[in-house]
């Protein structure tokens, strides 16, 4: 389904409801995905979706319906039972309000033919290329390859009407050998970038460096966190962005506008624009996305709202609203972490002790407020001497406050799109002065 | 479909309908922030091709687009036929005609919307029952899905299942901490059923505790931090046997399908019938029968008839959580743990119903001999490393033990430890009277996550000399 025909659908949906105001969102979905263990693929995956999501005010009441039937009596149902979920619903302190018109334009390389196009074959080629790596180093290799595309509507009876088409693309490999790993990801839109012997290679030379992995003490230590690693860890800030977190007391900015809250050299932005993760340029509201600096310098500069905060607020409304209904407030889907003047190599070759670290797992928050967060390192953690990589390490679990982390470090001035399907994130690399490991592991 | 399917060369093919209804709403802090109605309807359909699968999916039921999405399919398998090694899957030889609707006390249809609102809404007010309450939040999810399954071998299996659920929360803030409670267990009560589930959870009748209890964790003293005694409440010793145990029997982790992400598992299949897990009290099995189980149908979704299998018996490893495929390369049979998230997720190995049995203490008895402990109460945080070992977890709440009473209450409490050390210092499980069918409404496995609904039944334990107070640093 087209541009085109998401618009008609959603017209359809409009011209149809009998509410006060009513919001149509169509959205379709087309992904598809190689997942691969010891060298075969044990998962190929095709799947289409449409989904229209209805919102509709009746006498200042608010109900949502969503269905994926696209005919006219699917389309009615959902409006009936939309107004259902409205005539029930305690008129709010606010009068609820939708999108009224506006005009966005897509960031460039958002969308690429050729990886909506790519099939499974494809997909299986790149695979087969991780393969030949693993097979040559004797390792077994495990990730995926995947492609996708989506699109989204968003029409209102107040005028709004926008679309967008985008594609992503992304592989990511761990290679696992006697007794270590290796891991490499790739993320874009454009799936003519996805090069399965660079990642195949970069994963094999990851799991060679931390072969006979050493053990070292827990406690405080310099480290350096690769991309994938830094960028899992940032996006535990998101949520302390929202304006409504911020206005409820549970973000570590609450009360903090204005003041330094991290290292001088910390700027974190939200950006749909940014070229290496270019978004939709509305958000789920309808609203333009604006690109807002929340941490500049190391000053908390601002909070992320939506619709609602806004209005609470009194603020402008950045653009950062999720799907309606929605009670976990604005959230930043586009986090950008600007990077440094270094090089990773200058960043190492200017550590006298520490440790690299490739990539983190299962990272929870122990201290909302304070930031406090645990995980455990894998898949590439070295030791570092002397400015220079000296062996692999045993994995470790972390517990550090990331804000207390980000007062003193130093970036790397590389970018990365970082992510997956877990979250998505341009970071360069980052050099924590102090970040402290709790405990140990056998592996 | 399957017809299609095995036109354009698959050896077997299933398909699996689904239509799934999903109720959500939500109060906080005296608005309606969310009424939703989510329906959705499609078809799976899998395609076996020289030993490969091939998964696509539809949410068009028309001829044109049935076929079109199991000629994807068999694409699909052919090209993960055509790249690496042979991936090994087989023709299911059992085949099932067979309905199945989940037992129902009170089908949540007949409580009106206006009454499901009030109900939130009157409990959420109650936690408002402390100055420092900043967020009061109250829920209920109610789920109805309707799956069919066919197979080219002649499965046509029905299913109807029903889940509900429903939760308070309050975040008390003060001083620059935050404090958040929830009830029932750490995120609710999640059984398979009807609005009985909803009663069950007594939101109303326990709303002003909870928001007590948050305003006063704000000057709770600090959980301490040293080698103690330690006595989990029942939805955390649910969590501890999710993560250290329920993830680790996984046979497709164990055997590195979920390497890349998920992670693997320390277990191997030769530790089966003599690595010692746990204490002689620890028994865990998987049940998919289980009454008011959250995961409880009939058949998996690749058509297997669900199993009441052990994998932990008396402290000892004897069985997996497992597929047609894994479990035959182990010389075993399925347990049945097949499931998709919905019509549009291809089948995997999820943890269904997997319970720890309920030991012979009543729970007060259980801090008789406890000189210096700690009582912990609701999960707040949770990690484990990727073999399924290291995990550190933290609850919202705790009390202090000392010489056999339960104490000052703690905040921020913590602890860690290794799986199998864990389990084998536990040396007391409470009675029946206090286990429980604590289900998880999102346990996240897989690329591109797919959320599963599980159930771990759990009473309260009692572990010895255990690490504890690790999240703030010893």
């Amino acid at each position: 389904m087209d541009a085109d025909e998401r618009r008609a659908l959603a017209a359809r949906v409009l011209e149809r409801s009998r509410a006060d105001a009513t919001e149509a969102i169509v959205s379709t979905t087309h992904r598809a995905l190689t997942r691969f263990t010891h060298q075969t693929i044990h998962q190929s995956v095709d799947v289409e979706d449409v989904v229209i999501r209805v919102r509709a005010i009746a006498g200042g009441r608010t109900g949502v319906a969503t269905t994926n039937a696209c005919d006219d009596r699917g389309i009615d149902d959902a409006l009936a039972r939309a107004l259902a979920l409205a005539a029930v619903a305690p008129p709010g302190d606010e009068e609820p309000a939708l999108a009224g018109p506006a005009s966005v334009a897509a960031p460039a390389g958002a969308y690429v033919d050729a990886t909506a196009r790519a099939g499974a074959r494809e997909r299986a080629e790149i695979a087969a290329r991780i393969f030949s790596h693993a097979d040559t180093h004797g390792y077994w290799s495990s990730g995926y390859v995947a492609t996708s595309s989506a699109g989204v509507t968003i029409a209102t009876t107040a005028g709004a009407g926008l679309s967008f088409d985008g594609t992503e693309c992304g592989a990511n490999v761990k290679m696992t050998g006697d007794d270590s790993t290796g891991f490499a990801e790739f993320h874009g839109t454009d799936v003519r970038g996805l090069d399965g012997d660079a990642l195949g290679a970069r994963a094999a030379a990851k799991a060679r460096a931390s072969a006979a992995p050493v053990a070292v003490d827990p406690g405080e230590w310099t480290v350096i966190l690769e991309p994938p690693a830094f960028g899992e860890l940032a996006m535990f800030l998101a949520d302390h962005f929202s304006a409504q977190a911020y206005d409820e007391g549970s973000s570590f900015l609450s009360g903090r506008l204005g003041e330094r809250v991290v290292g001088a050299n910390v700027t974190i932005r939200d950006d749909y624009a940014d070229a290496l993760h270019p978004d939709a340029p509305f958000d789920w509201e309808g609203t333009p996305k604006q690109r807002t600096t929340v941490i500049e310098n190391g000053i908390a500069r601002t909070v992320l709202t939506d619709r609602t905060w806004a209005r609470r607020l009194d603020r402008p409304n950045t653009g950062h609203g999720l799907p309606a209904p929605n009670a976990r407030g604005p959230y930043p889907v586009d986090l950008v972490i600007d990077p440094g003047t270094s090089s990773l190599d200058a960043l190492i070759a200017g550590t006298a002790r520490g440790l690299l670290v490739t990539r983190l797992w299962y990272v929870r928050v122990v201290d909302r407020r304070r930031t406090i967060l645990t995980g455990m390192t894998r898949d590439g953690t070295f030791l570092i001497e002397d400015g220079a990589i000296r062996a692999g390490v045993r994995n470790l679990r972390f517990n550090q406050s990331l804000t207390e982390a980000l007062s003193a470090c130093a970036f790397s001035n590389e970018r990365t799109r970082t992510g997956g399907y877990s979250y998505a994130a341009v970071a360069p690399a980052v050099k924590f002065d102090r970040f402290t490991f709790a405990s140990s592991t056998a592996y | 479909m399957l017809d299609t399917a095995l036109a354009r060369g698959a050896a077997y093919a299933d398909a699996r309908f689904e239509r799934s209804r999903s109720e959500r709403i939500d109060v906080r802090n005296g608005d309606v922030a969310g009424l939703s109605d989510v329906r959705s309807a499609g078809v799976g359909v899998r395609a076996l091709v020289r030993g490969a699968w091939g998964f696509a999916a539809t949410d068009r039921f028309d001829d044109a687009a049935l076929d079109a999405a199991a000629a994807r399919a068999v694409e699909a398998a052919r090209a993960a036929a055509g790249a690496g090694r042979d991936a090994g899957g087989t023709i299911p030889t059992d085949v099932y005609v067979d309905r199945y609707a989940t037992p129902v006390e009170r089908d949540p249809a007949t409580v009106s919307l206006g009454d499901r609102v009030a109900l939130l809404l009157e409990a959420e007010r109650a936690l408002h029952s402390a100055p420092a309450i900043a967020v009061g939040h109250a829920w209920i999810d109610l789920w109805r899905t309707d799956k069919e399954f066919y197979s080219s071998t002649g499965s046509c299996i029905e299913q109807t299942l029903f889940q509900s659920g429903a939760a308070i929360s309050a975040m008390a803030v003060g001083d620059g901490d935050a404090q958040t409670r929830v009830w029932p267990g750490d995120q609710g009560l999640y059984l398979g059923g009807g609005w009985e589930a909803i009663e069950l959870a007594a939101l109303r009748e326990n709303a002003a505790r909870i928001g007590e209890e948050a305003h006063r964790l704000l000057a709770a003293p600090q959980c301490p931090s040293g080698t103690l005694d330690l006595i989990l409440g029942g939805s955390q010793v649910s969590l501890q046997v999710h993560e250290s145990c329920g993830h680790a029997a996984e046979l497709d982790r164990i055997m590195g399908w979920e390497a890349n992400f998920s992670g693997t598992s320390f277990l191997d299949p030769a530790a089966r019938g003599t690595l010692r897990y746990g204490s002689p009290l620890v028994t865990i099995e998987i049940d998919n029968t289980m009454p008011r189980g959250f995961a409880t149908l009939a058949y998996d979704d690749e058509g297997t008839k669900s199993v009441r299998a052990d994998v932990i018996r008396d402290g000892i490893l004897v069985g997996f959580e497992s597929s047609r495929d894994t479990a035959r390369r182990i010389g075993t049979v399925s347990t049945a743990c097949m499931r998709a998230e919905s019509w549009a997720h291809v089948p995997m190995i999820r943890m269904c119903n997997l319970s720890l049995l309920p030991g012979d203490v009543p729970f007060e008895n259980l801090f008789d001999d406890v000189r210096d402990g700690v009582y912990m109460e609701s999960n707040r945080s949770w990690s484990i490393d990727d073999r399924r070992l290291n995990f550190q977890f933290g609850t919202q709440i705790g009390w202090e033990i000392k010489n056999g009473k339960r104490g000052r209450m703690l905040k921020n409490p913590t602890y860690g430890g290794v799986t199998p050390q864990f389990w084998n210092s536990c040396d007391a499980i409470a009675d029946r009277a206090s286990w429980f069918e604590w289900g998880t409404p999102n346990c996240g496995k897989g690329e591109p996550m797919q959320v599963g609904r599980t159930t771990q039944a759990a009473a309260p334990a009692r572990f010895r000399n255990v690490e504890i107070g690790v999240g703030y640093g010893r």
